[in-house]
């Protein structure tokens, strides 16, 4: 048993230690613990950039039901998060299969997969803002010119505005996803597909009955990593759109950045909403927590049930 | 068919369906790249692939008179620092956290687990601002880098796995020769940390030469300050922004080369640090 003593001794003997955390420690209290705790303690209040300071307990949380931006936004965010996953997995996989046969070239193929996770977000949703210019991009000079379409796309429309979005995620996102599936593949042992092989499967049913089984518990991991990352993202979407036309992108990290800071040329509030953004922040990061674990629920009974 | 053709076949639509996707995800970079040395009505007709005659003085205005040269710079000295504060703090935790027993221990463990799987995403930024301006850094780039550096818990728990998979003896002995928990870190263990040290500083280079969100937010009122991120995609708010196309390309071509450059001499890094990176427990 411990005696406060004993406690008090071993603290003393490694102090050196607590020495070497220290500034990891300053760190995950001022950029991690501190922020946080400023939200769970400004959401109960009415806080703006006029200087109002006021507690208010939760009647933040009563304005956010009603909010319809914010349930737009929420809209948005599920649309965005489960259209890139659909999108980026299956095409991942795919890429990871491909390459992870033995063919000459294939390391170039996964190098060039995968550089687009390099390069700035917000860079490269400037450069794609180009390409899929309605009057002189790149992606409708193209498609007319194949005969595919008769008049140029607006690509940045209240029908399209989303698809585009999600385009450029996947451009950036497939090549990351495709490096998890690969390691998972290289960890199916050989000896199985050859044993198969001698009972006769094919290229088809070996991918069947054995590949995707096997790769059950590692597209479980991708798909929890795609579906945060998915919540998370917002940076694209704001320099790509601005979260418009009328609000059409607008997922709950951006609204909540427009709460929270001006913004360049898509306008933001005029008074800076500090309390209600945290409310939103809180609530942001409670449904997206709640998904998460209901998702893990649900993998893993799937993943006991087969 | 014959197993011969069918194998050619095979392979032929292997490699042309490869190519297809390897063109789409090079194109936007190469767009980038190449419009940077096409006038301006090149790029805004569209249409051609590379430039009638390159026009490399866009790279020497957007250097000189868009003011990428201080932006390079500051770029430059925010991944310095944030990388090599990232690399001390993040190996010093891990080495704590993996191989010493002390009171409170789990607690802070936990504490950076956590960091790893709750997101605030922007709102963050709101009281870290406030903070700066409470300290009087707001002027300066010194709060995008600490924040850049942030918590790390993912690189701590990637050096930690890297650690657990050195021989304790190595600690054990240098223990007996008398070595403070300090000099077994710095002298025994630091050295053998150099590859996993490598993929964290990869990483964490990659993650401020690319910050555009905290940059543009703390260089609001402080063009001068700008990193290359804001600087670019300021050239699309500009005034003067539609007629600009080959400048904002030029900027943008700026801001990729380096990291493409550094991609092309470490891709194994960076591809093996995300798969290690990722199985979590």
């Amino acid at each position: 048993m411990k005696t406060k003593s004993g406690l008090w001794n071993s603290i003393l003997e490694n102090r050196v230690i607590y020495l070497m955390l220290l500034p990891g420690l300053f760190f995950l209290v001022v950029f991690a613990l501190y922020p946080i705790s400023w939200i769970m303690k400004n959401m109960f209040y009415h806080y703006t950039s006029y200087g109002d300071y006021d507690f208010i307990g939760l009647q933040n949380f009563a304005k956010l039901v009603t909010d319809s931006m914010f349930w737009n936004a929420v809209l948005n965010t599920v649309i965005y998060a489960i259209g890139k996953m659909v999108l980026t997995i299956p095409i991942a996989f795919l890429l990871a299969y491909v390459l992870n046969t033995k063919f000459r070239g294939r390391m170039i193929f996964r190098t060039v997969f995968f550089m687009p996770t390099i390069i700035s977000v917000s860079v490269m949703s400037m450069v794609f803002y180009l390409i899929f210019n309605p009057y002189n991009g790149t992606v409708n000079q193209m498609l007319m010119q194949l005969g595919l379409i008769a008049r140029p796309i607006n690509w940045f429309d209240g029908k399209m505005s989303m698809t585009t979005v999600l385009l450029v995620a996947i451009w950036g996102a497939v090549g990351n996803y495709m490096i998890y599936f690969l390691s998972g593949l290289q960890t199916i042992p050989r000896d199985v597909y050859e044993s198969a092989e001698i009972d006769g499967a094919t290229g088809w049913a070996k991918l069947r009955y054995i590949t995707i089984p096997m790769m059950a518990p590692i597209t479980q991991m991708v798909v929890m990593l795609a579906l945060t990352q998915a919540f998370k993202d917002y940076e694209n979407i704001l320099v790509l759109t601005g979260g418009g036309p009328n609000g059409k992108t607008e997922v709950l990290y951006l609204y909540i950045y427009r709460l929270l800071f001006p913004m360049g040329d898509a306008g933001g509030a005029t008074v800076l909403q500090y309390g209600y953004g945290s409310a939103v922040s809180f609530a942001t990061a409670v449904l997206v927590g709640v998904i998460t674990i209901f998702y893990l629920r649900w993998s893993k009974r799937m993943s006991e049930t087969y | 068919m014959d197993p011969k053709a069918k194998k050619f076949t095979k392979k032929t639509v292997l490699y042309v369906t490869l190519a297809i996707c390897a063109v789409v995800t090079i194109y936007p970079v190469f767009y980038a790249l190449v419009g940077g040395l096409k006038t301006n009505m090149e790029m805004l007709a569209g249409g051609t692939l590379l430039p009638k005659e390159p026009q490399f003085q866009n790279y020497k205005t957007v250097w000189e008179k868009a003011n990428f040269a201080q932006y390079t710079m500051n770029s430059l000295f925010m991944c310095f620092f944030s990388t090599l504060g990232a690399v001390i703090i993040s190996a010093l935790t891990a080495y704590c956290l993996e191989r010493r027993k002390f009171p409170g221990r789990k607690v802070i463990y936990s504490l950076y687990m956590a960091t790893m799987f709750i997101a605030l995403g922007s709102v963050t930024l709101r009281p870290l601002y406030l903070l700066a301006v409470k300290v009087n850094l707001h002027n300066t780039l010194w709060p995008v880098i600490l924040i850049n550096i942030g918590a790390q818990g993912t690189n701590i728990f990637l050096i930690t796995k890297f650690i657990s998979g050195l021989p304790k003896e190595l600690d054990e002995a240098a223990m007996l020769d008398g070595c403070g928990p300090f000099r077994i870190f710095w002298n025994v263990l630091l050295p053998l940390l150099k590859p996993i040290m490598a993929v964290v500083a990869l990483f964490q280079f990659r993650h401020t030469w690319n910050d555009y969100i905290t940059s543009s937010v703390f260089t609001m009122t402080q063009p001068q300050l700008r990193p290359l991120t804001v600087g670019v995609v300021q050239l699309k708010y500009g005034a003067s922004a539609a007629a600009e196309w080959h400048l904002m390309m030029a900027g943008a071509a700026i801001s990729i080369l380096p990291m493409l450059l550094i991609y092309c001499i470490c891709n194994k890094y960076f591809m093996t640090g995300v798969v290690d990176g990722s199985v979590k427990g």
